[in-house]
């Protein structure tokens, strides 16, 4: 597949990670690519947390090569370029909102105005205006997972990775934090997130990489991972058994929903053939209300493949 | 430049402890009800003294005694005060989980370990001149004694915090703080056990001094502490003239708390490499952790 992204934001190659007796990570292989986002999905336990840990230099590799922005994970230029928000985040509490984003402003390089400054700006951005000085000790889930992106994104970095970002988050939060990583990412910013929340991948994530124990099973654009035949929603009235017939005879499958007699769902070999339904439905005499693709959620995927992978070992797939 | 930001974040940190506060205040209190003792019990000894000389020899004689005395309780409370303080330095944080977004920054793990290490060690060695210094002045304005060797007393006395502190600060790279609390508590109490039974040989049975000697030694290559506070007693004590004026001499002193001889140079430089070493243990172990 061509990209459009074309310098790798991250580059993992045959990543092992055994702790003890326990293999967490085997042979992971993937690139990001800058400017995209990057959804790391997996069951709990899958070895995803440990691919992050890897990539932001918190646990060190037993096997494979890791390069962000070109550069090992232990170079330190490398690191002003990135951002991190780790899942569940714990801070010092003691901290003010103000001298948190600071302290950690500074390791970044930053001083005086520009720092203060952009202090002000990210704090703005997650919503955390006025809460300078309050102690961070008294900030609920959600505000610390706010102030966690915010100092994330301090320095203005060319790729975020965030681990599990809304978890702490009520639904008003969880929308403000969507909006806020469509607006990074409209700017330039690459971002690897790693999440349960599949909608939100699936709304954001230019590409996807599903890992179950500690294997990566697909990488790859979620619509370009499924492997089935496409799936049209067609709504006719009335359904005759001739046209359960013709239709059957033009497509793959032919399924009536079993709540709405009228909702038929049509597997073709591809999606060039919506025209032949069509044209079936009116030789029959029926009237067609609507006919469109049947949507394929990231979630399907998802299962399906997790699924697929505890049954039988699965061939990875990688575009 | 990340070593002194992660040193003033330690700083600022130990200072906004509550911990902090109540060290302060307590300390102030131990050295006031000290000071308050000590005019009692000086004022009490020289209204029953109508002698000037002896009275002069008395005082002189309680100031020596009450210095070494007065600086080994400040011993003990800056080791208290050090192993309290920094059991937690590097394992409170990988626990609490606050590395997870220090450790990415674009700053060494050699500058996390050494910084968070210089600025306990600042906090350390400040608090144990303090101390040491208010209870001189003390002693000085009640009897008048003021220790020839001051300073070099003092050395000795943050060496053996800064031996303590490297203990803390390899046992927090390595182990849970509550595993290393307690192995700096224990070796700490466990020093001094090898000059008391030295002590108790000496008179009992002579014989197997030697043995007792040899462990005494492993003992303080082990954990320097107690030697290095035997070597601060030392130079607390007065030159010898005075001890001749006094009927005494520095041999008096070769007690299981308090020594008549310097520290041998080989355990100078010994405890010396200790302080260095152990952090930089710490350092190598740091590196090598996952997180």
């Amino acid at each position: 597949m061509a990209h459009k992204y074309k310098e790798p934001a991250i580059e993992v190659e045959g990543l092992r990670k055994v702790y003890h007796s326990l293999v967490a990570v085997d042979d992971v292989s993937f690139a990001m690519y800058r400017g995209e986002a990057f959804g790391f999905l997996g069951p709990n336990g899958a070895g995803k947390s440990t691919v992050v840990k890897i990539l932001t230099g918190l646990v060190a590799p037993t096997k494979g090569t890791v390069r962000i922005l070109g550069q090992p994970v232990s170079n330190l230029e490398m690191r002003r370029r990135i951002g991190y928000l780790p899942e569940l985040p714990t801070f010092h509490r003691w901290l003010r909102a103000r001298e948190f984003l600071a302290f950690h402003g500074r390791l970044y390089g930053m001083r005086g105005m520009v720092l203060e400054k952009r202090c002000h700006e990210v704090l703005a951005l997650v919503g955390l205006t006025g809460r300078d000085n309050q102690k961070l000790g008294t900030f609920s889930k959600g505000m610390m997972q706010r102030i966690g992106l915010a100092q994330a994104i301090l320095n203005r970095p060319d790729l975020v990775l965030l681990d599990e970002l809304v978890s702490g988050l009520d639904p008003v939060g969880q929308r403000d934090m969507r909006d806020l990583l469509r607006q990074l990412k409209s700017e330039g910013m690459s971002i690897f997130l790693n999440s349960h929340q599949l909608a939100d991948v699936e709304a954001l994530c230019d590409r996807v990489a599903i890992i179950n124990e500690g294997r990566i099973l697909k990488v790859g654009a979620p619509q370009s991972l499924f492997d089935e035949a496409p799936v049209f929603e067609v709504r006719v009235n009335p359904v005759s058994k001739e046209l359960l017939h013709r239709l059957g005879s033009v497509a793959l499958a032919v399924r009536q929903d079993e709540d709405d007699p009228c909702l038929l769902y049509i597997e073709v070999q591809k999606d060039e053939q919506a025209a032949d339904i069509a044209e079936v439905v009116h030789a029959c005499g029926s009237r067609l209300y609507s006919l469109a693709p049947h949507h394929r959620s990231l979630e399907q995927l998802f299962l399906r493949t997790i699924d697929a992978s505890r049954r039988a070992p699965v061939e990875s797939t990688q575009s | 430049m990340g070593l002194l930001l992660i040193t003033r974040f330690t700083l600022l940190e130990a200072i906004r402890r509550r911990l902090f506060l109540a060290v302060i205040i307590l300390s102030i209190l131990i050295l006031t009800a000290f000071s308050i003792l000590l005019s009692i019990v000086i004022n009490t000894s020289q209204g029953s003294n109508d002698n000037g000389n002896d009275a002069q020899l008395q005082l002189l004689a309680g100031g020596i005694i009450i210095t070494v005395l007065a600086i080994w309780m400040v011993y003990l409370l800056s080791s208290t005060l050090t192993i309290v303080f920094t059991a937690n330095m590097i394992s409170g944080e990988v626990e609490a989980g606050t590395f997870a977004i220090i450790v990415p920054k674009p700053l060494t793990r050699v500058e996390i370990v050494l910084g968070k290490w210089l600025g306990y060690a600042l906090i350390v060695c400040i608090y144990t001149a303090l101390m040491f210094l208010s209870f001189l002045v003390v002693i000085y304005r009640q009897t008048g004694y003021w220790p020839t060797e001051a300073p070099y007393a003092l050395g000795m006395l943050e060496l053996a915090m800064l031996a303590l502190l490297g203990i803390t600060t390899l046992g927090s790279s390595l182990v849970p703080t509550i595993v290393n609390g307690a192995i700096a508590l224990m070796l700490f109490i466990g020093a001094p056990t090898a000059s008391i039974v030295q002590f108790i040989v000496k008179f009992l049975n002579p014989t197997s001094l030697q043995t007792v000697q040899n462990i005494s030694t492993v003992i303080n290559l082990v954990i320097p502490t107690d030697a290095l506070w035997h070597g601060t007693s030392f130079y607390l004590l007065p030159p010898a003239a005075d001890f001749a004026m006094l009927g005494l001499s520095p041999q008096n002193f070769n007690t299981p708390f308090t020594s008549g001889q310097p520290v041998a140079p080989a355990l100078l430089i010994w405890a010396a490499l200790y302080c260095i070493a152990l952090p930089a243990l710490a350092v190598l172990r740091f590196q090598r952790r996952d997180l």
